[in-house]
């Protein structure tokens, strides 16, 4: 059984299209992402990069394809489901809870049971409190524990979505425009962070910065009109004639 | 027993056709009044053989006023004055002149005009000689409708002869009918006339064909054959019965839709167009019914010579009210709340309020007499069906205002700016439209037609200071079950919920009917959150 | 131990606020049954049932805001669940009027005497019992909540779409209550009651026990309440306002903290209905109408909805205002509804709280904590 699981991949997605109203928002898309790959994803807007997120997190429901993680099928879950098996998700528009600390948004996306009844008598162990406050490092926020969310700015709402994922502790994360609206420096310590959290788990990052994707230094899949356009290095990928004409731009 | 009882029935249904013979036609030309009143008070003079003659002549004249003056005779109700010769019917308890039917207070003592059956049966026949040759094939068809209720084999010469004049095809059907009845009622009939009889009875396909064939197989030791046809007969107009009841209930479904409809187009725009949740939208509704009768009043004591017209005087103005009405509360209130519906949900709430009370106060409390225009009342039938005509106009002005609707939305300069900025406020600002203006408008294009849907209602509803809040459920109930954004699901929405709560309410009762029709639409937005015609797409979603 | 943990979770109002009902369940019956009338501090027998009445509207705006300020689930159809336990505490205490009804029937109700009925029907078996019929107040909201909420929130129905559906709901039972083949006395409800639990409804002590019930009863919710929403489930419930999906994405069922609110809010809602009628001494279809459940809407948003003080002091405040106009200026009551709920909705938003929390955050603005009024509105990113 083990030896099945090392074999099938993470992530696999074979031939899945979805259209809304006719139009193929992703047109017979296959991606494969393997245990503890870091994978970019690139394409023009309305290449369907943020569907193929929808798709996998169970948001949308393909019309046609598969789609596997760890040999699972994930069209037959929905996205509370999914986010148990082990894939976390950051939306492209940052999406926290304005109305918590910060504190409480990463207690809140804690790992642990997602129980209603034992959300009502559940008490914090030190352990979870430890925990938080290593993720407090790590995006950076230790000082910041009691602000309300709303009261962040836009990139350090993008970091606390990013702590909640990593305190989710999820298998797969699904990263939509991380960057977007970051300073050059923010940009640079994300792509740090990013490869930081890579080391332990699969990570698929969307993302239109070409220097940011750089930075990652890792495999990259160019989406265009809801598929594949190429796929490979950066290099590989960005000199592609294909690509530059659909997206790189000449 | 029985026939004794149908015997009084058929004449007192004669007298009752007699009667309005005689406010609606003018006697035939033929007979003057003074000939005829000397032939009436000829009855009671002679002996009782000389009567039957008496009669003759009186039918000869042609006359269908004396009718009634017959049948008095026939009943016994004939009395005459010894001293004057003069004739009086006894009506209750008290004395009419045959002819004008005007009482007459005879002090002097009357005596009964004698009568035997064969006077009787004499004046029997002639009675239906002279309602049958009316010349009014109207009156011909009423009096034979009335004789087919009360069929009689006496009755069968007298149909027989007029069947032989009889030109009228509709009145000669009935009249064939009849006679059908009449022989089915006769146990010593033949097998073949049977056949036949029961052949035309299912022809019919009346309620009273029904019951006359349903007698025949209850009480009479008829042939199989006869009576398996007789079977066949009943079954196959219960079965159209049945069709004609479904288009009944379609017409009343499509009815109680075009209301629905009418209330929920407006609340289709500022819901759907909009995404304002406009609770005060009854109100307008009520108020554009309050325009209505503030018109009539005007007109009756102004000008009562335009009270025919008072409707389409009220359209325009109920539009404005309404409108500008919602106008205002668009400019002073809700436009601070876009973006956050459940509280103009409870602001709009409060202007409901403040409206309804001040209608209260300005109008009272009760019910208004708002009244219907000569076209708007009566009815009229098609086939089996039954259509008023207040229903009808209704329909076909809701569907007017529907593709009204439609017109402005998408094709008119209005329309495409209003779309413009619900898709995208921003885009369209800097494209340089005024985006305010398109809300404030579009909000009282939506108010202005809830004040039309109010003229309309006040022909149907109770003009009451709660007229809005008992429509704004439902409405609310069409748009969400059609589907917001959609006016097509609003219109899809309104005739169905009608169609279904009419059916239902055979069955359940009209409460129970309305009851069950809200669990349904509760259950199906389970199913389908967006409606029947669903607006797709990302922005819905947020 | 745990009684401790429990006052950690309260802020100074809500202490004031559980003291002081505790202190007005003793002193209001006290100072009606102990002094006497010409006493100054004499509270009138009539003023009893009439308070009381107005901590039961407390209950449930209490009820309603747990829903709609903490979950976002803006509910037009509570007074549907106020009116079931109320109806269920009727049938109780029409089974306790027994032979002394007009109809003089040993167990039947005197309307159902009236409609020729023979027996008692199957659902009103069992109310002769005081513990059946508390149960039912609870159990019977609680269950055509939870499976109203079911189907909605499994079916993500929200916003708008579910504030018609619950008003739709309630309205279905304002017609169903209405017909007298129902069994709940039609029209007329449920009325002329004699006693509850052997004691007369016209003693004073008996209305001066159930206003202190009233006042108790509304502290314990209020405890319940407070452990509910500052429990992590009244976090997520609050978290499931503002961005339901990343409550989703998160791993949690956003339906299922959904229904646990609601269906806990309608059992609280339906315990008020229940301490209502014994006081006010009829139950009619009238209490499902939808303006009712919407005046409870106005009451939580005049208070400060998405706090738990807030809705109880805008109960208290509104139904004030309500007895004293409608007896001074009945013309005005409407109009002065009307504007309270344009007013509030356009200048205070987040209720008295809010604009006493403002007041608050003005004066110590040179302190460091400066308390942030949570904005109530925040579209929810869909991606
Ligand atoms: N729910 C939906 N309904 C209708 N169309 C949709 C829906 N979701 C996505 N689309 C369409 O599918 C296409 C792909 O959208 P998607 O958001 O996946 O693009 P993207 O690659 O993420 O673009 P960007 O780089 O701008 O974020 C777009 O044309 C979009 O309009
Ligand atoms: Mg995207």
């Amino acid at each position: 059984m083990s030896k099945f699981l090392e074999n099938t991949p993470l992530l696999y997605l074979d031939g899945v299209s979805v259209a809304f109203d006719g139009f193929k928002a992703i047109n017979n898309l296959s991606l494969v992402v393997e245990h503890g790959e870091m994978r970019a994803i690139i394409g023009p807007n309305g290449a369907g990069k943020t569907t193929m997120m929808d798709i996998i997190t169970g948001k949308t429901r393909p019309d046609h394809g598969t789609v596997l993680f760890e040999g699972q099928d994930l069209t037959l879950h929905d996205e509370a489901q999914i986010a148990n098996m082990g894939i976390g998700r950051k939306f492209q528009k940052p999406t926290v809870f304005e109305n918590h600390s910060i504190y409480d948004n990463l207690l809140l996306a804690l790992k642990g049971s997602r129980n209603v009844f034992q959300a009502l008598f559940s008490t914090q162990s030190t352990e979870q409190k430890q925990r938080i406050d290593e993720i407090l490092a790590v995006i950076r926020l230790e000082n910041r524990r009691d602000t309300l969310a709303a009261d962040l700015s836009h990139g350090q709402k993008q970091w606390l979505e990013i702590g909640m994922l990593l305190a989710q502790d999820p298998k797969l994360l699904l990263v939509d425009e991380p960057v977007a609206g970051m300073t050059d420096a923010e940009t640079v310590e994300t792509a740090k962070l990013l490869r930081e959290i890579s080391k332990t788990r699969s990570v698929v990052v969307v993302e239109h910065d070409m220097s940011f994707i750089r930075d990652l230094d890792v495999k990259v899949t160019c989406l265009a009109e809801g598929a594949v356009l190429s796929e490979g290095s950066l290099n590989h990928v960005s000199s592609d004639p294909k690509v530059i004409e659909s997206y790189l731009g000449r | 027993m029985i026939t004794r009882l149908l015997q009084i029935a058929a004449t007192t249904l004669w007298l009752l056709v007699a009667l309005s013979y005689q406010t609606t036609i003018a006697a035939p030309a033929n007979a003057s009044t003074s000939e005829l009143r000397q032939h009436i008070n000829a009855l009671a003079t002679g002996k009782i053989k000389d009567k039957p003659r008496r009669i003759e002549a009186l039918a000869q004249l042609g006359s269908n006023k004396a009718i009634a003056a017959l049948n008095a005779l026939i009943e016994g109700r004939l009395y005459s004055d010894k001293a004057s010769t003069q004739v009086f019917m006894k009506h209750g308890d008290h004395f009419v002149d045959p002819l004008s039917l005007t009482a007459v207070n005879t002090t002097s003592k009357l005596k009964k005009v004698k009568a035997n059956n064969k006077v009787r049966r004499i004046a029997r026949a002639a009675i239906a000689r002279l309602t049958l040759k009316s010349p009014n094939s109207e009156q011909r068809l009423q009096a034979v409708e009335v004789m087919f209720k009360a069929a009689d084999h006496k009755l069968l010469p007298l149909i027989d002869e007029a069947l032989e004049f009889e030109k009228e095809q509709e009145v000669k059907q009935k009249l064939l009918e009849i006679r059908a009845a009449i022989t089915l009622q006769n146990k010593h009939a033949s097998k073949e006339a049977q056949l036949e009889a029961i052949g035309q009875l299912r022809q019919m396909g009346s309620q009273q064909a029904l019951g006359k064939l349903q007698a025949f197989i209850n009480n009479s030791g008829a042939s199989a054959a006869a009576l398996k046809a007789a079977d066949l007969a009943i079954k196959a107009i219960e079965k159209s019965q049945a069709i004609w009841g479904v288009f009944q209930n379609i017409w009343y479904g499509l009815s109680l839709g075009s209301v629905l409809l009418l209330a929920a187009i407006g609340l289709a725009i500022t819901f759907g167009v909009m995404g304002i949740i406009n609770m005060a939208h009854g109100e307008m509704v009520m108020l554009g019914a309050y325009t209505t009768f503030v018109v009539q009043e005007v007109i009756r004591t102004s000008f009562p010579g335009l009270f025919e017209y008072s409707l389409l005087i009220a359209l325009p103005l109920a539009f404005l009210v309404a409108g500008a009405v919602g106008f205002a509360m668009e400019r002073s209130i809700i436009r601070f709340l876009y973006g956050r519906p459940l509280e103009t949900l409870l602001a709009t709430w409060g202007v409901s309020l403040v409206l309804q009370q001040a209608i209260r106060s300005i109008f009272g409390p009760t019910n208004k007499e708002v009244g219907n225009p000569e076209w708007m009342s009566g009815a009229f039938e098609l086939g089996g069906l039954m259509l008023t005509y207040n229903r009808l106009w209704i329909l076909a002005f809701s569907l007017i205002v529907f593709a009204g609707i439609l017109l402005v939305l998408n094709r008119s300069h209005f329309g495409l700016q209003m779309r413009a900025v619900t898709q995208n406020r921003r885009m369209a600002a800097s494209m340089g439209i005024k985006t305010p203006w398109v809300d404030a408008f579009t909000f009282a294009l939506g108010s202005g037609i809830a004040g039309i849907a109010g003229v309309a209602l006040s022909q149907i509803a109770n003009v009451s200071p709660n007229l809005g809040q008992s429509y704004i459920i439902d409405s609310f109930m069409v748009v969400v079950f059609g589907g917001v954004g959609n006016l097509w699901g609003t219109l899809v929405g309104a005739m169905s919920l009608g169609v279904a709560n009419k059916f239902l309410e055979p069955y359940a009762g009209a409460v129970l009917a309305k009851i069950l029709t809200l669990v349904v639409i509760i259950l199906f937005i389970q199913k389908k959150p967006r409606g029947l015609f669903a607006q797709k797409g990302r922005a819905v979603e947020a | 131990m745990i009684s401790q943990a429990l006052f950690t979770r309260f802020s100074l109002g809500a202490r004031v606020l559980i003291i002081s009902l505790c202190v007005v369940a003793i002193l209001v019956p006290a100072a009606n049954l102990l002094l006497p009338p010409e006493h100054f501090a004499h509270v009138p027998s009539h003023l009893l049932p009439l308070w009381g009445k107005y901590l039961c509207y407390a209950m449930l705006a209490l009820a309603l805001d747990l829903v709609w300020g903490y979950c976002g689930i803006l509910s037009l159809g509570h007074g549907a669940f106020f009116a079931l336990g109320g109806y269920a505490c009727g049938m109780y205490l029409m089974r306790q009027i027994g032979p002394r009804g007009v109809y003089a029937d040993p167990v039947l109700p005197d309307f159902m005497v009236f409609l020729n009925w023979q027996e008692l029907p199957w659902f009103w078996q069992g109310f002769d019992q005081f513990w059946f019929a508390m149960l039912m107040v609870v159990a019977v909201p609680g269950l055509l909540a939870f499976v109203f909420g079911w189907f909605a929130f499994r079916s993500r129905v929200t916003g708008v779409y579910l504030s018609i559906i619950t008003q739709a709901l309630t309205y279905a039972l304002l017609l169903a209550f209405f017909r007298n083949d129902m069994g709940f006395g039609g029209n007329n409800g449920l009325t002329d009651f004699k006693d509850i639990l052997g004691f007369s409804l016209q003693a004073d002590t008996t209305r001066a026990s159930l206003f202190a019930a009233s006042a108790l009863l509304l502290a314990l919710v209020f405890v319940v309440c407070q452990f509910i929403v500052s429990s992590k489930l009244g976090k997520l419930m609050q978290a499931v306002n503002h961005a339901e999906s990343r409550v989703r994405f998160t791993g949690y069922r956003v339906e299922h903290i959904k229904l646990f609110a609601f269906v806990v809010s309608a059992m609280i809602a339906g315990i008020a209905g229940a301490l209502y009628v014994p006081q006010v001494g009829i139950i009619n279809p009238g209490e499902f109408a939808p303006a009712n459940s919407i005046e409870v809407v106005i009451w939580t948003a005049v208070g400060g909805r998405g706090t738990l003080l807030g809705p109880i002091i805008g109960a208290l405040l509104v139904n004030g205002g309500k007895s004293y106009f409608t007896a001074a200026f009945p013309e005005v009551w409407l109009f002065a509804l009307g504007a309270l709920f344009v007013a509030v909705t356009l200048f205070l938003p987040h209720g008295l709280m809010g604009l006493f929390k403002q007041i608050c955050t003005r004066f110590n603005k040179r302190s460091a904590t400066a308390a942030k009024v949570t904005p109530l509105m925040k579209p929810e990113a869909a991606e």
